[in-house]
């Protein structure tokens, strides 16, 4: 059985090795709004940041255009960077593109690698703790969205959603929903039925 | 501290004016989320005090001089609309009360919000009192905690705000504006509950050191109270959505975790 826990809130009365919690005289506390699984002992953010990790794809937006890199905006604490050299063609400030994260450098700037300008389109702002929600298990569910609503769309673990072509709005619904209720279950089933209707419409 | 000879009676017949207990609270009605374009955000209603806080970032910190390489800023704004109360308060834009609220807020959660987790930037915590009847700066903490919670920066605990006060040489908890203004004493206290610890404590006016302890006990008490609205504010929103699917989940997919 799952509970939703608050900042401070003891998770166990013994020391627990699980990310997002403190050990404060031997006993667990959570430092974030999550639900906890007492019996698995998982812990999983209903509401928190992301932390850029090495291989994470991100959407980001190019923000300046300086001598030999590009800063990216990707709507968190950390600024992206990616070396002109390894641009093909060339970018422009408010190019949206796609990245995935090589390393992360001492200033805690992010090193972005093999960008892809993503043209046209548009572009969701969700929680960055809701995003594994949307992707699914081994992406089932990102991929149930494609393929029904026809729409290409890619999604950065920063929290940032681009979608382009196909029905976008039953796309964008779908995703604000699983945003909304990624807490509760039988989501999949209920999106599933949700991308059925839409499409009759 | 009002006094002289215009000092109107704060305690009739036993009881507050308002008809309060000595130890008892306004009622506090907490609500989490309310302010869409921020990323945490919290709205209060403590007696007729009404106070929204908003939260926004982390983010880099500008100007760049005030980044630290080492930990992130918290930047507080606490302010009064210049509607809120019948004194001038607000009402002349920033002033020094403002900025000294601001300031010994901004040092509560600094004791409690993981910084290190973000080195250079800066996290900016907007109190914006709409309607003020005293002890606005303990709603305003307790309020912000709720607003800091949901944004989803990582807090060891959830501080709350109290305030405790000297009518003649009666203890009395939570004073609204008449009391704060011609009481004895007034105490604002901010309290970690995980630890106990206490992270704000000023005082205007005098009270003995037995007077301090008291009072210390009475704030811890109603803290409970103040804890309870703030837990329940924050998981009601989760809770009603739960609802409608009629379980919570055991299945779903795990975060990355960071």
């Amino acid at each position: 059985m799952q509970r939703i826990v608050v900042p401070g809130e003891e998770l166990a009365d013994k020391p627990l090795r699980i990310d997002n919690t403190i050990i404060d005289g031997g006993r667990t506390y959570s430092t974030l709004m999550a639900l906890y699984d007492d019996e698995k002992k998982i812990l999983t953010p209903l509401e928190g940041l992301w932390y850029p990790r090495g291989g994470d794809n991100v959407i980001g937006i190019i923000e300046e255009d300086k001598f030999n890199v590009y800063t990216v905006a990707l709507d968190a604490p950390y600024r992206g960077l990616i070396f002109s050299k390894d641009v093909e063609g060339d970018l422009i400030a408010g190019d949206i593109i796609e990245a995935t994260v090589k390393e992360l450098d001492k200033t805690k700037t992010a090193m972005l690698a093999r960008p892809r300008r993503l043209s046209g389109g548009k572009i969701l702002y969700l929680k960055p703790s809701k995003i594994p929600r949307v992707l699914g298990r081994g992406n089932t569910m990102i991929r149930q969205l494609s393929m029904e609503t026809q729409s290409n769309i890619k999604v950065g673990m920063n929290g940032l959603i681009w979608l382009n072509g196909g029905n976008m709005d039953l796309a964008t619904r779908a995703i604000l929903t699983i945003q909304d209720e990624a807490h509760t279950n039988g989501l999949t089933e209920r999106v599933k039925s949700m991308l059925e209707a839409g499409k009759k419409v | 501290m009002g006094g002289g000879a215009n000092k109107p009676e704060l305690i009739v017949n036993g009881k507050r004016l308002d008809g309060r207990a000595f130890d008892e609270l306004r009622e506090i009605k907490i609500e989490a989320n309310t302010v869409k374009n921020a990323v945490g955000s919290a709205y209060i209603e403590w007696g007729n005090n009404k106070i929204l806080a908003a939260v926004y970032g982390p983010k880099e910190a500008l100007p760049k001089h005030v980044s630290d390489p080492e930990k992130a800023i918290i930047k507080c704004r606490y302010q009064m609309a210049p509607f809120s109360s019948l004194e001038g308060h607000g009402r002349t834009g920033p002033n020094r009360r403002a900025t000294e609220i601001s300031k010994v807020t901004r040092e509560t959660f600094e004791n409690v919000i993981q910084l290190d987790k973000f080195p250079g930037s800066e996290i900016d915590l907007y109190i914006e009192v709409l309607q003020g009847d005293g002890g606005t700066r303990a709603a305003g903490i307790t309020v912000a905690a709720v607003a800091l919670a949901t944004s989803g920066i990582p807090m060891t605990d959830l501080p709350y705000g109290v305030s405790v006060g000297k009518i003649g040489e009666q203890l009395v908890l939570d004073l609204n504006m008449i009391e704060d203004n011609y009481s004895d004493a007034d105490v604002p206290i901010a309290i970690s509950p995980r630890q106990g610890k206490v992270l704000l404590f000023q005082m205007d006016g005098s009270m003995s050191r037995e007077q301090i302890m008291e009072a210390l006990q009475m704030a811890r008490k109603a803290g409970e109270v103040i804890s309870k609205k703030q837990r329940d504010a924050l998981r009601l929103p989760y809770e009603q959505i739960a609802d409608k699917y009629k379980a919570v989940p055991s299945n779903q997919p795990q975060p990355a975790q960071a």
